[in-house]
């Protein structure tokens, strides 16, 4: 059964979606809008129909991007602030959509009004549909905290399976039943698009952006100053067809040009987006220093390692370097080289017992707290152990001070 | 000859150059009168982005791209003198750029020229500015001796400030965990394919806009722009005493940038290209990284402004300064040009240009910066060789107070001058800073012994002007 709603039946919406949605295309092209929907009663439109298409847009983007790009979404979240940040705008995105929703229903509840006079059944069942699909959003990110963060190892690996026609319904078979019926009627959505309004989705007049402006100057001013060349040339009047089909052919061509040209982009541009930001692998590797016994107990030595991804034409700079200080038999601390402040290297002077940093002044006592100067912060250290008398390091990242 | 032009003619024919382009490239202008040589600004920029991408070329045909090996190929391209001129009208051209492209800047920024109808015109050249920008930081970090790896590593730093995306954001301009492998390809990328491509973008359009939209004429107090009725003034005034660009106004333009060549020939010629430092391994920790002259007033800036105000500078300043590039036309699209009735232009203009200017001189000493190569006082400065002073003397710079304090001419000058400390201050007060340390100051408590102390007081209060004391040194920190 779970075999059913997880993988056959997503398959089988998105099938129906497409083949229908293209067959409405071609066959009733005219009704692909959000016809009936009373424009005119603008107030209650107003405060129903914005709040509902932006939060539903930026949520929809916030469900995607980890989709598309899960590691890097594991990144930014890897932080209890930022995740806690982002699961709040999502919550209050959440409310937003459904007091959009909810306007958007009760404005077509009153029997007389001219909303509900033309509220086709399907109309009320996608709103039905939407307004679950909201309302267990919501629910979800209340009860069942973090969501931001384990989607990416339960959803996103089955929607990428999904999407890589090898279905695996592993990671999601186990969630509490809630969770689930928001991705099955996240399907249903997805299901009903060509059967009702939502196909509008495809028919945002976006060639407005591009449309050649001189169709609005030619009414208003006529006598457009005859400049160099390339004015005469914007300024030319192009034929206006008159027969209403040819305009639809025309608007047609367009938007399929522009899909085309939408996909083509994407297909080049996803990859080679991919490709700049997956060349970061993160293997952490315990490197030897030496024997233990090589250090004195209560100084501070210059050591250097290979970093975790050494390559073939890293040469030099496939060294890192850090101060190891031996505190006791037992006890080892790595200070990172790099400055808290901006990164560069600070200097150990032994007879000082201080660490200075060449760039801006800043000093930090042996243990590696500031001193005096901008740093913000001690310097940081990597971990270290004692393994058979030898000393290993593990090969962190480099510091970054976030604020 | 006779042949050439039959080539040229059937050429033509066949292309419709002469009457597609022939109108653009006489499309008459406004005659600029006094101002006039205040037009070649732009045009000198292109010129000079022009060698930049001839030398570019020829230096990255023998540059080799790796961590590890690119020290060497420039190296290798140093060792020729050809190779020297080469890299030397490339530094000097990218240094010609910056300078051209902020004088174009500020002359379109007085004059009003990004006003009805040149707003576009202004954003692509904003746009140009900032890649300018980059090319230059990415150029310098592509020399990729020692400074140039440290350049990578505080930019993933000043990236890491960012909120939110900080950590990924430094990592990613590293391309991995730490600056090696990874990290110059991801540069050489962006100097070499990315940003150029954007520049030529830019480029295009900003250089279609000044066609389309006609060269600005210089600015008349009490002529404000009206959106309404300007473009059919400026076709009037065109009709009236225009004059064709090519080749009445071109050969300034001509002239101009021909100097800028030869100044930038003479340049590379003369001086030589910046020298490379010492191999890029981050395991040699005796580095001072300072960046090449265009940042050093950045550098300067984040250098002195007060501590608890660097973490939104970094991210803020940047931030404001391009809200400011795309605020300027949009709020200023219309009304007076001239400069003399737009005087917070003038005002605003000074204040960068003073600023820039008094950061630059104050990075190019770096005050801040201690000095870790400061030489033992000699014995002339301590006067003894033996005693107590003697030791106090070898203890101040042992514990490396010379590396920030100045005593007769020697050391740092992040501290304050102790030359005279003996007049200023009782041993007492000097105990109490020593141990207590400042907020550009390390505390000693525990770092000296008792005759360690004694020593070293002794060695500050014999400290004495012979000469009365100088003016205190403008920005020294405390
Ligand atoms: S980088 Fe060390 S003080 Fe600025």
């Amino acid at each position: 059964m779970q075999d059913f709603f997880f993988i056959a039946f997503p398959y089988i919406a998105l099938t129906l979606a497409v083949c229908v949605g293209l067959y409405r295309y071609f066959s009733h092209r005219f009704t692909y809008s959000s016809l009936s929907s009373q424009l005119l009663e603008k107030r209650q439109l107003f405060w129903g129909s914005v709040p509902w298409h932006y939060g539903i847009t930026l949520i929809l983007i916030a469900h995607l991007l980890p989709w598309i790009f899960p590691g890097a979404a594991r990144t930014v979240l890897g932080n209890q602030t930022r995740l806690a940040v982002l699961e709040l705008t999502g919550i209050a995105l959440g409310l937003y959509c459904v007091f959009g929703i909810a306007a958007l229903i009760t404005r077509r509840l009153p029997n007389d009004s001219r909303a509900r006079a033309v509220t086709s059944p399907m109309d009320w069942i996608l709103l039905l549909v939407l307004a679950y699909q909201v309302l267990s959003g919501v629910g979800i990110a209340l009860f069942e905290r973090w969501g931001a963060a384990w989607y990416l190892s339960t959803a996103v690996p089955w929607l990428r399976s999904l999407a890589s026609l090898r279905p695996d319904a592993a990671t999601v078979t186990g969630l509490p039943v809630f969770i689930q019926s928001h991705f099955i009627s996240g399907f249903v959505v997805i299901l009903l698009f060509p059967f009702t309004r939502l196909v509008h989705v495809f028919a945002i007049p976006l060639e407005y952006l591009w449309r050649p402006y001189q169709v609005v100057i030619w009414n208003r001013d006529p006598q457009l100053p005859q400049l160099p060349v390339l004015h005469q040339i914007a300024a030319s009047p192009r034929p206006i067809p008159l027969n209403p089909s040819e305009v639809q052919r025309r608007q047609l061509l367009t938007r399929l040009g522009v899909l085309v040209g939408g996909i083509s982009a994407a297909i080049v541009g996803i990859p080679s987006l991919a490709f700049l930001l997956g060349l970061r692998k993160v293997p952490e590797v315990w490197r030897s220093l030496g024997a233990a016994d090589s250090f004195q107990i209560g100084q501070t030595v210059e050591v250097s390692f290979l970093d975790s991804t050494p390559l073939p034409w890293s040469g030099v700079t496939a060294k890192t370097a850090a101060w190891l200080r031996r505190e006791g038999p037992e006890q080892f601390v790595a200070f990172s080289i790099n400055c808290t402040h901006l990164g560069c290297p600070v200097r150990w002077l032994p007879n000082a017992n201080l660490f200075m940093c060449p760039c801006h002044g800043g000093v930090f006592y042996k243990d590696g707290t500031v001193a005096s100067g901008p740093p913000p912060k001690p310097l940081a250290t990597y971990p270290v152990r004692l393994r058979d008398g030898m000393v290993e390091i593990l090969t962190t990242p480099l510091p970054i001070t976030t604020v | 000859m006779r042949a050439l032009k039959q080539i040229w003619r059937w050429f033509d024919e066949i292309t419709g150059f002469s009457k597609s382009l022939g109108p653009v490239l006489t499309h008459p202008v406004p005659r600029a009168r006094k101002s006039r040589w205040f037009y070649v600004f732009g045009s000198a920029t292109l010129t000079a982005f022009l060698i930049q991408v001839v030398t570019g070329i020829a230096l990255s045909s023998a540059y080799v791209t790796g961590s590890g090996q690119a020290y060497d190929s420039l190296r290798f391209i140093n060792s020729f003198p050809i190779g020297r001129i080469v890299r030397g009208i490339h530094y000097f051209g990218a240094s010609a750029m910056i300078i051209l492209i902020g004088l174009h800047t500020i002359r379109v920024y007085l004059m009003g020229a990004y006003k009805y109808p040149r707003q576009m015109n202004w954003f692509t050249g904003a746009g140009l500015l900032l890649f300018t920008l980059l090319m230059a930081f990415t150029g310098q970090l592509l020399r990729w001796d020692q400074i140039g790896f440290w350049t990578a590593v505080v930019a993933a730093e000043q990236a890491g400030r960012a909120p939110l995306i900080g950590n990924w954001l430094g990592h990613f301009i590293l391309a991995g965990n730490t600056a090696g492998g990874a990290t110059l390809s991801r540069f050489f990328a962006a100097h070499v394919f990315f940003i150029p491509a954007m520049i030529f973008l830019f480029l295009a359009v900003h250089l279609y806009l000044v066609v389309f939209n006609g060269i600005s004429e210089p600015p008349k107090a009490g002529r404000p722009v009206d959106p309404r009725t300007y473009r059919g003034w400026y076709h009037a005034l065109l009709e009236r005493e225009g004059i064709p660009f090519w080749p009445q106004a071109a050969w300034r333009d001509l002239l101009f940038g021909t100097i800028v060549v030869l100044s930038v020939f003479l340049l590379a010629l003369v001086v030589g290209p910046p020298e490379l430092g010492k191999p890029p391994d981050p395991t040699i920790v005796s580095a001072s990284p300072r960046p090449d002259w265009y940042f050093m007033w950045y550098f300067a800036l984040l250098s002195l402004i007060p501590k608890w105000s660097e973490r939104w500078v970094i991210i803020l300043g940047p931030l404001l300064f391009g809200l400011f590039l795309i605020l300027v036309p949009i709020l200023g699209g219309r009304g007076e040009r001239s400069p003399l009735r737009r005087p917070w232009s003038i005002v605003i203009i000074a204040s960068v240009i003073v600023m820039v200017a008094h950061y630059w001189a104050v990075g190019i000493r770096a005050p801040w910066s201690p000095r870790l190569d400061a030489p033992p006082l000699p014995v002339a400065v301590v006067g003894v060789t033996i005693g107590p002073i003697a030791d106090g003397a070898r203890v101040f710079y042992d514990k490396g107070c010379e590396y920030c304090h100045t005593v007769s001419g020697y050391g740092g000058i992040r501290g304050p001058d102790l030359s005279g400390a003996g007049d200023r201050m009782s041993p007492a007060q000097m105990a109490t800073r020593i141990f207590s340390g400042a907020e550009n100051m390390p505390s000693y408590r525990g770092e000296l012994t008792a005759g360690e102390l004694n020593s070293l007081l002794a060695f500050l209060a014999s400290r004495h002007r012979v000469q009365p004391p100088k003016p205190p040194v403008l920005h020294t920190p405390e």
